[in-house]
């Protein structure tokens, strides 16, 4: 009897607490969504206001800052890219970007398949080594690299930035790529060496596609800090038809700042391109930037 | 095995390319700032030893000082700001929600864009006359609110410490996302039919099991904002009055404004330690707590 009376209680009271769920059930989801909707517009509006502000004239700006504009102007791109040099400066952020990343891609597999797959001395050390890189305070090489840069003659031509781009990638990029070729069973090398494929032919043709999920991520990830890096190009990069585009637009905003449509407009053209390429490769590229994290 | 022993050879041509590349541009430039910081230089005229002159002169530098403060403002604004912001927004995204996918791609946009271009784009926001934060808060009646908010002394480091934030809590939002969804979901059931609430199941299941995570974004922020170097640089250039520089400022204002290549590698150096150092510690510090 007494039991059964508890029991009621119990269910009574389970009642009563499903519908205060149910209530906080019910607020939840709005304040959840409040709360993103405010953060995804702290994200955006910055970008989306300079963009809108980028169609007005000057004084159409200064009149009104925040709705869109009664005329759209194009001319202020036109003006934009050509008082910018931006055409210059985009052509030097891809070969700069392009080469550097080939040559990480390329010489970090590389090394990361006899890291990952051969046992030997030194292997340790080596790996260690690189994977020291990745904590080194980038700025505080900034003075002496460009000791070194002057002493090889290598400040200021084409080729400059690719060795610190190479060099400062390098590290997470044998970090992703070991880890990943260790994953691979034994036996692929010993059949392929059955079959008598030599070392560089088991590298070319058997371990570099099979690591071609590890090979996307850091190619994207070094793209990505190749194509925004400032300071070395900064320090290392003074002659004009050489600037890549983070470094061009510093002087451009500090040389027209006056101008502030045209800023904008030139600053449009330049963001419009990774956003749509971020929108596009996403899940990769979210990968890359998050994989030294997740694996760390 | 019988691979390894004919291919001594074969492991060297592989790994030199990388090796050579990484040691001549990423380590021999900390091994020449020791060497130039016991010099005096300026670029192309004579050297001159001057034992650890730059390192004293450094220490008795005020303005250094200011910046090594300034550099840890920046390192506790980004973890108390980003990591509490981007860890409340995972535990809210981390459920079946409409439109959960974009929230994600919004919200990790910003960490893609290049910082030259983010530091312009905030610059006009704070812009004193024509920026949007002024202009919007004239516009609803607070205009007495309006500040020079990059010009001022006493609102620039709090300005630039916003835009730093800003910039990197998608990082640290997507890291955690990831991280809660690893949680196994029969364990938060289980805690579920023993009665603890949503709050006490956060606090004393969800956070503990994610504690790693945690762990790793701290470093990774402190590693992060030590850094700074790019924003700042474009956004106020260590000014006004000095009030945002930070280290790294601070040497590339000695060595090519001041020509002193010397000075500046030892400021360099004192970097490379500082950095080391902190991330040091608060590895210990953190991983103590978890134990």
């Amino acid at each position: 009897m007494e039991s059964q009376l508890t029991m009621k209680k119990n269910t009574k009271t389970d009642v009563q607490s499903d519908k205060k769920v149910n209530i906080k059930r019910f607020l939840k989801k709005p304040i959840i969504y409040i709360a993103l909707i405010v953060f995804s517009l702290l994200n955006v509006y910055p970008i989306v206001w300079m963009v809108i502000n980028s169609f007005k004239s000057e004084k159409e700006f200064s009149l009104d800052p925040f709705f869109l504009p009664d005329t759209w102007r194009w001319e202020n791109y036109v003006e934009a890219w050509e008082t910018a040099n931006l055409g210059t400066y985009f052509l030097n952020s891809i070969f700069v970007a392009f080469t550097s990343v080939i040559i990480t891609v390329l010489f970090g597999a590389l090394a990361s398949y006899f890291l990952a797959r051969f046992r030997f001395k030194m292997n340790k050390f080596v790996y260690v080594l690189f994977v020291f890189g990745m904590i080194i305070p980038i700025h505080a090489t900034l003075v002496p690299m460009f000791i070194l840069m002057n002493k090889l003659g290598l400040l200021n031509t084409g080729w400059t930035l690719l060795f610190p781009y190479v060099a400062f990638n390098l590290p997470l990029t044998i970090f992703i790529l070991t880890s990943f070729m260790k994953a691979f069973p034994k036996d692929i090398e010993e059949s392929a060496i059955m079959d008598g494929c030599g070392i560089f032919r088991i590298f070319w043709s058997i371990i570099l596609p099979m690591s071609r999920p590890a090979i996307a991520t850091v190619t994207i990830l070094n793209f990505i800090h190749c194509w925004n890096e400032f300071s070395f190009a900064l320090v290392l990069i003074n002659d004009e038809s050489l600037k890549t585009i983070p470094l061009g637009l510093a002087n451009f905003a500090g040389q027209y700042n006056t101008n502030y449509t045209g800023q904008m407009a030139g600053l449009t053209m330049v963001i419009i391109p990774t956003i749509l390429l971020y929108v596009l490769l996403e899940k990769h590229i979210v990968k890359g930037m998050t994989a030294g994290a997740v694996k760390g | 095995m019988h691979i390894l022993q004919r291919n001594k050879l074969a492991i060297l041509i592989g790994l030199i390319p990388a090796l050579l590349i990484y040691l001549v541009f990423s380590i021999i430039p900390i091994v020449i700032s020791l060497y130039y910081s016991f010099m005096e230089w300026n670029g192309f005229g004579a050297m001159k030893f001057v034992g650890f002159q730059n390192f004293i002169e450094i220490a008795r530098d005020p303005i250094f000082w200011k910046a090594v403060k300034n550099n840890i403002y920046v390192v506790v604004a980004s973890v108390f700001g980003q990591i509490p912001i981007a860890l409340a927004l995972a535990l809210l995204l981390n459920r079946k929600i409409k439109g959960g996918k974009l929230f994600r791609t919004i919200g990790f946009m910003p960490v893609v864009i290049s910082t030259v271009v983010i530091s312009l784009t905030w610059n006009m926001l704070y812009n004193s006359e024509i920026g949007f934060i002024n202009r919007f808060l004239e516009s609803i009646g607070l205009g007495s609110l309006t500040q020079n908010w990059l010009g001022d002394p006493k609102w620039a480091m709090i300005s630039v410490c916003i835009t730093i934030i800003w910039q990197f809590v998608g990082l640290y939002f997507i890291i955690f996302l990831a991280a809660l969804q690893n949680v196994p979901s029969e364990v938060l059931e289980a805690a579920e039919i023993d009665g603890a609430s949503g709050w006490k199941r956060t606090l004393f299941i969800t956070l503990p099991m994610i504690w790693d995570s945690i762990l790793i974004a701290v470093i990774l922020c402190i590693s992060g904002s030590l850094r700074t170097f790019d924003l700042i640089y474009v956004m106020t250039n260590g000014g006004p009055a000095h009030s945002t520089e930070v280290m790294a400022i601070y040497m590339y204002e000695k060595t090519f404004s001041s020509m002193r290549y010397g000075y500046g590698s030892a400021v360099s150096l004192y970097i490379f330690v500082f950095s080391l150092l902190l991330i040091w510690v608060s590895r210990l510090l953190l991983q103590r707590k978890s134990r």
